[in-house]
């Protein structure tokens, strides 16, 4: 109990987690129903992103062009996602102070900024130059190391997550 | 039936290895896992864009034949894995999952999910565009589809809850 928190804004922790819907998550049913929509939404995510990186990478759906594989796909990522991450703040909540001090927790909120930071650079850059690679059956290098990043990224956000729960 | 192999596996030495390599090997609990989970995200990320494409919801310029032959060899390479990984901890400590409440109901599942994947697989396979040749065919398509959704749903939820059964009661209260 008195043991200093290696993590800033611990009141703000405890607050979060010792409101009434944190304590109803915790304490009924309502955990373990997030926590499967929680993994359906990953399933959507990593799903459909992994086809992205797979055609950008030109391991696959060589015969769409990239552009249209991306266009397609990448809203059914994002709505994924956006599940994902509400379900995943209820089971947060939940838990806030020890899941804040959780090293694989830790890690995980760090891979998925840089997963973030990947996505929009490929957006914002190389997406740019598409018309010129959008057919290529092996788009240039720019384009297959931002495929090859995102993948190795979720990759380890899976594994990060995975492991949170054996270090509760 | 059910007993006889829960105590077989439960008294062999395979689940003697198991236990050993999990509870010894560093991380490797959570690295399996990591590997069953990868393989629900190709199992879901395949299953479910194939259903809304058949329901006319995704992909709109991908074509369903084109997309089954592309996708579906993912699909049962990942299920697998799946099978392969959900083994390790099934022989590791099968009492848990033979005794438990909601393994069955995944299993019910499951079955049907993978064999109605494998028909619209397989007829698709026997004649090129099955599913697109006619308007029936199509909206029967679009029914297995919808189906092939719930099941696979129920899959993914049922698997989940094997680890709070004990949360149950509330559902027979």
């Amino acid at each position: 109990m008195n043991e200093e928190s290696s993590v800033p804004f611990t009141e703000f922790w405890s607050w979060l987690q010792a409101l009434p819907l944190s304590e109803h998550i915790g304490f009924t049913w309502w955990f373990p129903l997030l926590e499967s929509i929680h993994v359906l939404a990953i399933g959507l995510v990593v799903g459909t992103i992994l086809m992205v990186d797979l055609r950008l990478l030109g391991l696959a759906a060589t015969r769409y062009p990239a552009s249209r594989i991306t266009l397609e796909l990448v809203p059914w990522t994002w709505l994924g996602f956006v599940v994902a991450f509400i379900t995943g703040f209820g089971l947060f909540m939940a838990g806030a102070t020890r899941y804040v001090e959780n090293p694989a927790f830790q890690i995980k909120f760090m891979l998925l900024p840089l997963a973030a930071l990947n996505m929009a650079w490929f957006q914002f850059r190389t997406m740019r130059t598409i018309s010129s690679w959008d057919d290529a059956t092996v788009p240039p290098a720019t384009a297959k190391l931002a495929g090859a990043t995102s993948l190795l990224l979720w990759i380890g956000v899976l594994l990060a997550g995975r492991w949170t729960g054996h270090l509760l | 039936m059910k007993d006889a192999i829960a105590n077989f596996l439960a008294e062999s030495q395979a689940r003697e290895l198991m236990l050993y390599l999990l509870g010894n090997v560093p991380g490797l609990p959570p690295i399996v896992q990591t590997f069953h989970i990868a393989g629900i995200c190709i199992v879901v990320g395949s299953i479910v864009m194939i259903n809304l494409r058949f329901l006319g919801i995704a992909v709109p310029s991908q074509n369903i034949t084109e997309m089954l032959d592309r996708l579906m060899p993912w699909m049962w390479w990942a299920l697998l894995v799946n099978v392969l990984s959900g083994l390790v901890f099934v022989i590791a400590r099968p009492l848990r999952y033979f005794y438990n409440p909601v393994f069955p109901y995944k299993l019910a599942l499951l079955i049907p999910a993978v064999i109605l994947a494998f028909l619209v697989y397989r007829l698709n396979r026997s004649e090129q565009k099955y599913w697109e040749s006619s308007a029936s065919r199509l909206r029967y398509g679009q029914f297995l589809a919808a189906v092939s959704l719930a099941l696979w749903v129920g899959v993914i939820i049922s698997g989940r809850w094997i680890a709070y059964w004990d949360y149950l009661p509330f559902f027979y209260e």
